[in-house]
C-alpha cells in the first residue's frame, strides 16, 4: 500500500513538473517541485530576461496566492506580456509589479534592476533547467 | 691567393673546383647505406604528413582545428616556433665563440652548429607559417608597412635577415674563404641576438599580461639559447658520429666537453632566473601570483616539476657532472632529456602567460578565472613535422658534407 | 609565523603572502573614496592613505591634458551606466546586424557579475567592447600598422588587407575586444560603428542606439555640451575605466546612474 501511494505521488509530482515546465517564444516556465507555489516565469516581452520567481514571493516570503491574483495578476503565465502597456513606465505608475514594487511594500521598481532583470543568461539558464526536466 | 689564416678546411677547395665540388656532392648522396635512406624516407615521410595536416588546417580554417581561441590566441605551434629559433640563436652563439673570437677549441663543432642553426630556424619558420592566419601577405607587408615599434616585426626582420647571413657565411667556410665567413658570423651573431631580444620582449613588453611584463623574458631566453645550443650541439653532434660510426677525434672530444662546461653554467644560470621568477611572482600582483600558483600547483604542475625542472634543469645538470664532461654517453642522455625538458619550458612560457582570464577580478560567469587550453591532433603533428624535419635535414648534412669535419692547425 | 611552521606549511605560507597594495584597505573605506570619484593606489606602511586620485585621472587624464594630447576632433567616446544595464542584448544584436559579426565572434558583449555576498543586488551586468584607448598597445605591436588609431576621430580601426593574422594585437589587449574574423580574412573589433554609421553621416552607434535603458552613451569628448563631457568631467560620481593600470588610457568610461 505504501509502495503505491509513494509510486502514485511521485508519478503526480513528476507529472506535474511535466506539464508546468514550458519553452515557448513568448518565455520559459519552470517549475521545480510543488512547495514552490508557483512555476518560475521568464518574460521575453518587450526586453528578455525578466524573472518573475513563485519560489521567491510564495515560499519564501509567504504571499499568498490572492495578493496578485486576479487583482493585479491573471492567472495565466505571459498573460501579461500581451498587453502593449507591459513596461517600467506602467510599474512606474503602479501597475503590474509597481503595485508593490513601488519603495514602500517593496523595493522601488526602479532601483536594483538586476534583480528581476536576469537577461538573455537567465533566460538561457532557466531554458536550460526546463528542457533538463523535460526529459526526465 | 689566400692568405694564410689559423683555420683550414680538410680538402681546400679552390674556386675551380667548386663546380667539381656540387658533383662531389650529389654522388656522395647517392652512395648511402640502406639505414641512411629508410631513415631518410621515414623522417621525409613525417614532414609530408604533417604538412598535409598544415595544408588541412589552412583549407577547414584555424580556428576549427586548432586548440587556440580568443582568449588564448597562442598555444604550441607559437612555443614551437620559440622552441626551434632559440635553438637556432644557441647554436649561432655557440658557434660564433669559436668561429668569430677565435677560442679555438670551439671550432671543430662550428660547421654544424652553422648547418643545424640554418635548419631549425628553418623548421621554425615552418610552424609558424601554420599558425599565422595570411602567411603570404606576411612578406608583402612587414616590407611594404612596417611598424618601428613593432616586437615582432623586429624579430622577424632580424631572424629573415640572420638566415641569410647564415646562409652565406656557411657556404663561404664550404669554399674556405674565412676572413669573409668570420664577417658573416659576426653579422649573423648580432642579428641574431637583436632577434632574441625582440622575441622576449613580444612577450615581456605587454604591459596587460602581468605574467610575461618585464626584462625577465628576454634575459631569460638567451639563458636559455645558450643552454638549448649546447643541448642540440652534443645531441647532434653524438648522433652525427654515431650514424657515421666514427669515433671522436681529440680535438672534437676538446670542444664537447667545454661545450659541456658552457652547458652547465648556462644551467646553473637558468635555475637562478627561473627561481627568482618564480619567486618575485608569487609575492607579485593578483594576476601573477594566480598564474605561478596554477603553473607551480594546478595543471600545469606535471609541466613544470616534471618536465621543466627535472628534465629540463636538474637532471642535464646532474648527468653533466656526472659525465666530468667526458663520458660523451651521459651528455648525450643529458641532451636527450633536456630536449624534452626544453620544449614544455616554451610551452609553459606561452600558455600561463594567457590562461588568467582578462576579466578574473570582476566575478563574472561568463569567463572562469583560470582559462583552459588543449593543443589538437593538428597543432601537436606540426610541431612533430618540423622535428622530422630537422632530423631529415640533419641526415642529409652528414652525409653530404662528410660529417662537417674542420682541421685546425 | 615561526620557521617550523613556515616549512611545515609552506604552500599556505606562499599563498598568503600578500603585497602592499590596495588589499591592505578595507573594503568600506575603499568604497566611500569610491563613490567621490577617487581610488585609492597606494598605501603607506603605516596604514595611513596616501596617492587618493581621482578614478579618470587615473585611466586617463584631466581635461586640459585630453585636448593638449588629444586633438580628435570629434574625440568619439563612450560612457556605460551599468547599474541600468539589463542584459536584453538588444545593442548585441543589432551590432552583430549593422556590422556582419559572425556568430563565432563578437565585438560587444555583457558580462554577467555575480556576488553572492553582496547586499541590495547580487547580480551586475557589464557592456564590454573595445575601448579605443588613447596608448593602444595593440597598435604598437602590429607588424603591418594593420591596426592603428585615427588621427581625426581617436577611432582604433582596422586596415584589413594588411592583417597577416599574427594574433599578436590579440595577446596585447588587455580587454578581450578583438577576433579573427574569418570572412574578412583579417582580425575584426569594435570601430563606434565608423564604417557603417558615422561614416555615412549617422551620429550615434548601433548598440547606443538600440539600449532601451539608456545603458550606453556615445558623443564627442571634446565637446563641452555633450552628455559624455558632462559625465566625465565631474567630481561628483565615481567615474571609471577597466583596468586603469595597465596604462592603455581607454576612451570608454563607466559609471553609475
Amino acid at each position: 500500500m505504501k509502495r503505491i501511494i509513494i509510486l502514485a505521488s511521485t508519478l503526480i509530482l513528476g507529472l506535474s513538473g511535466f506539464v508546468l515546465s514550458e519553452i515557448t517564444e513568448e518565455g520559459v516556465k519552470y517549475q521545480e517541485n510543488e512547495e514552490a507555489g508557483g512555476p518560475e516565469i521568464v518574460y521575453t516581452k518587450p526586453v528578455k530576461g525578466v524573472l518573475f520567481s513563485h519560489k521567491l514571493h510564495v515560499k519564501e516570503l509567504g504571499l499568498p496566492c490572492e495578493s496578485c491574483h486576479t487583482a493585479i495578476f491573471e492567472m495565466e503565465a505571459f498573460k501579461s506580456q500581451r498587453n502593449p502597456d507591459f513596461n517600467m513606465d506602467s510599474l512606474y505608475k503602479g501597475k503590474y509589479c509597481g503595485a508593490c514594487h513601488n519603495g514602500q511594500t517593496a523595493f522601488a521598481s526602479n532601483t536594483k534592476c538586476a534583480t528581476c532583470h536576469v537577461g538573455v543568461k537567465g533566460l538561457e539558464r532557466l531554458k536550460k533547467k526546463a528542457q533538463a526536466a523535460e526529459k526526465k | 691567393m689566400e692568405r694564410k689564416n689559423n683555420l683550414v678546411v680538410q680538402g681546400v677547395i679552390s674556386k675551380e673546383e667548386f663546380t667539381q665540388n656540387w658533383l662531389q656532392v650529389l654522388t656522395e648522396f647517392l652512395s648511402g647505406s640502406k639505414g641512411f635512406y629508410i631513415l631518410l624516407l621515414l623522417s621525409g615521410l613525417i614532414v609530408f604528413i604533417s604538412a598535409m595536416f598544415g595544408v588541412n588546417a589552412m583549407y577547414i580554417g584555424y580556428s576549427h582545428v586548432y586548440g587556440i581561441y580568443r582568449e588564448i590566441p597562442w598555444g604550441i605551434l607559437i612555443s614551437g616556433y620559440v622552441f626551434f629559433v632559440v635553438i637556432s640563436t644557441g647554436l649561432s652563439i655557440i658557434s660564433s665563440i669559436g668561429h668569430v673570437f677565435g677560442v679555438k677549441s670551439l671550432i671543430p663543432i662550428g660547421k654544424r652548429a652553422i648547418y643545424l642553426s640554418i635548419v631549425t630556424l628553418f623548421a621554425g619558420f615552418m610552424v609558424i607559417f601554420f599558425d599565422v592566419e595570411n602567411p603570404f601577405r606576411m612578406a608583402i607587408w612587414n616590407a611594404l608597412s612596417p611598424n618601428l615599434t613593432s616586437n615582432i616585426w623586429w624579430m622577424g626582420t632580424l631572424y629573415s635577415i640572420s638566415l641569410i647571413f647564415m646562409i652565406f657565411e656557411f657556404l663561404l667556410i664550404l669554399l674556405s674563404k674565412h676572413r669573409y665567413a668570420t664577417i658573416f658570423g659576426f653579422l649573423t651573431l648580432i642579428s641574431k641576438v637583436l632577434a632574441i631580444s625582440n622575441l622576449g620582449a613580444v612577450f615581456g613588453m605587454l604591459y596587460g599580461r602581468d605574467f610575461w611584463y618585464g626584462p625577465f623574458i628576454p634575459i631569460y631566453l638567451i639563458a636559455s639559447a645558450i643552454s638549448s645550443g649546447c643541448t642540440a650541439l652534443i645531441f647532434f653532434t653524438y648522433l652525427g658520429y654515431r650514424i657515421r660510426n666514427e669515433r671522436l677525434d681529440k680535438s672534437m672530444e676538446l670542444a664537447l666537453q667545454v661545450v659541456g662546461k658552457i652547458w652547465a653554467l648556462s644551467l646553473a644560470i637558468l635555475t637562478f632566473i627561473v627561481f627568482w621568477k618564480i619567486i618575485t611572482g608569487l609575492v607579485g600582483s593578483e594576476a601573477q601570483r594566480l598564474a605561478i600558483r596554477e603553473l607551480m600547483f594546478g595543471k600545469y604542475a606535471p609541466n613544470f616539476w616534471f618536465f621543466e625542472i627535472f628534465l629540463g634543469l636538474i637532471t642535464p645538470f646532474f648527468l653533466l657532472f656526472v659525465s666530468k664532461f667526458r663520458n660523451i654517453n651521459q651528455m648525450f642522455a643529458a641532451s636527450l632529456l633536456s630536449f624534452i625538458g626544453i620544449f614544455f619550458m616554451r610551452v609553459d612560457m606561452v600558455v600561463i602567460g594567457q590562461i588568467v582570464s582578462h576579466f578574473f577580478e570582476y566575478n563574472v560567469t561568463d569567463f572562469p578565472v583560470i582559462l583552459t587550453y588543449k593543443p589538437t591532433m593538428h597543432e601537436i603533428m606540426l610541431i612533430i613535422g618540423a622535428c622530422a624535419f630537422c632530423v631529415f635535414s640533419f641526415l642529409i648534412g652528414e652525409k653530404v658534407f662528410k660529417g662537417h669535419h674542420t682541421e685546425i692547425h | 609565523m615561526n620557521w617550523k611552521e613556515i616549512f611545515m606549511n609552506w604552500k599556505e605560507f606562499f599563498k598568503n603572502l600578500k603585497t602592499e597594495d590596495q588589499g591592505f584597505v578595507p573594503e568600506d573605506t575603499r568604497r566611500e573614496f569610491l563613490k567621490i570619484g577617487l581610488i585609492i593606489t597606494g598605501v603607506a606602511a603605516g596604514g595611513s592613505l596616501l596617492n587618493v586620485v581621482s578614478v579618470v585621472a587615473e585611466g586617463l587624464a584631466t581635461s586640459e591634458e585630453l585636448h593638449r594630447e588629444y586633438p580628435y576632433k570629434p574625440h568619439y567616446s563612450m560612457v556605460l551606466r551599468v547599474d541600468r544595464c539589463i542584459d536584453c542584448e538588444r545593442c548585441v544584436e543589432a551590432c552583430r546586424q549593422t556590422n556582419n559579426v559572425p556568430e563565432y565572434g563578437w565585438r560587444t558583449k555583457i558580462l554577467e557579475r555575480v556576488d553572492a555576498k553582496a547586499v541590495d543586488q547580487q547580480r551586475l551586468f557589464m557592456p564590454i567592447l573595445c575601448n579605443h584607448c588613447n596608448n593602444p598597445p595593440c597598435v604598437r605591436v602590429c607588424p603591418t600598422k594593420a591596426t592603428y588609431k585615427d588621427k581625426q576621430t581617436g577611432i582604433v580601426k582596422m586596415a584589413s588587407y594588411k592583417c597577416i593574422g599574427c594574433k599578436s594585437c590579440m595577446s596585447a589587449c588587455p580587454y578581450d575586444a578583438r577576433y579573427f574574423n574569418e570572412e574578412k580574412r583579417a582580425i575584426d573589433k569594435c570601430d563606434f560603428c565608423w564604417e557603417s554609421r558615422l561614416s555615412k553621416g549617422i551620429k550615434i552607434t548601433a548598440c547606443a542606439e538600440a539600449c532601451p535603458a539608456g545603458v550606453r552613451i556615445f558623443g564627442d569628448l571634446s565637446d563641452p555640451n555633450s552628455e559624455v563631457y558632462k559625465i566625465v568631467h565631474q567630481m561628483g560620481k565615481a567615474v571609471w575605466v577597466l583596468k586603469p593600470e595597465t596604462g592603455a588610457k581607454p576612451n570608454v568610461f563607466y559609471t553609475i546612474g
